[in-house]
């Protein structure tokens, strides 16, 4: 069964983050690395993906011809996605102990970011399994 | 260039919309040849749709790194239900794409009208950090 591991933060956490010196961004981005390795090496990994920065999402809706209405403007306490994994596990338990690992990666200044991840299966069987090629 | 396309729309405890049969139907219909369109156009890259809120977990490690698991969330939080990941040539295309889905119809067959958030994807982390 697949899942996805959302991480999302806000807009001003993000700007926390790059803020932070760079040796811990990096230790950070090193031990996501290793456990992206790990599940490469264990056949569980099937996709990763890392989005762009909070201040270049667009809202977009469809206007009555079918044209495109965007707008930038978000409250401040959105979460957005920052990036997330799909992991193929035997079971939902599997999904969190990699997702506990995940937020157990070092953050500012070492310590465990502790960062919650959200869990949910991908592709769920049942009518309304639509969006998958 | 990468574009992600979100569907944010839902809430927490959602499960099936409770949506005429018909109307569903539509809806997935309209889905699979959005979908269709997009792989014959090549700018299909993934797409996926999640399970529905009431089935998600908030998972934080827990001190010796056991998986503290939650299932309780703020009525505001909004919830994935489905993204596409489409490789286009400008983001007005990524924006067009996003119009086309939020166009999807809902019940009665009326159009949902539903937000898309649209962010580009990176393709590796950025320059400063390698």
């Amino acid at each position: 069964m697949k899942y996805i591991l959302l991480m999302s933060g806000t807009k001003a956490g993000v700007d926390m983050y790059r803020s932070c010196p760079a040796e811990d961004i990096e230790a950070h981005l090193r031990a996501l690395r290793a456990i992206t390795q790990e599940l490469t090496e264990s056949g569980e990994f099937v996709a990763m993906q890392r989005l762009g920065q909070p201040g270049e999402a667009k809202l977009v809706r469809g206007e009555k011809n079918g044209l495109p209405v965007t707008d930038g403007v978000f409250p401040e306490s959105k979460e957005f996605l920052l990036g997330y994994w799909i992991v193929d596990v035997a079971t939902p338990e599997r999904a969190y102990a990699i997702a506990g690992r995940l937020s157990a990666a070092p953050g500012p200044g070492g310590g465990p970011t502790n960062m919650p991840l959200e869990v949910r299966q991908v592709d769920p069987p049942g009518p309304v399994a639509t969006t998958t090629p | 260039m990468k574009y992600i396309l979100m569907m944010n729309t839902m809430k927490a405890g959602q499960g099936v919309p409770a949506w005429p049969q018909k109307d569903l139907k539509a809806h997935i219909g309209f889905m699979l040849g959005l979908n269709q369109e997009l792989r014959q156009s090549g700018e299909l890259v993934s797409a996926e749709g999640l399970a529905f809120p009431d089935q998600a977990k908030l998972v934080r490690a827990g001190k010796n790194g056991v998986p503290i698991t939650e299932g309780v969330f703020p009525e505001s939080k909004e919830f994935l239900a489905g993204y596409w990941i489409v490789d286009v040539d400008s983001p007005e295309r990524a924006y067009a794409i996003a119009a086309k889905a939020s166009a999807a119809p809902g019940p009665g067959g009326a159009p949902l009208n539903m937000p898309i958030e649209v962010r580009p994807v990176m393709s590796g982390p950025p320059p400063e950090m390698i």
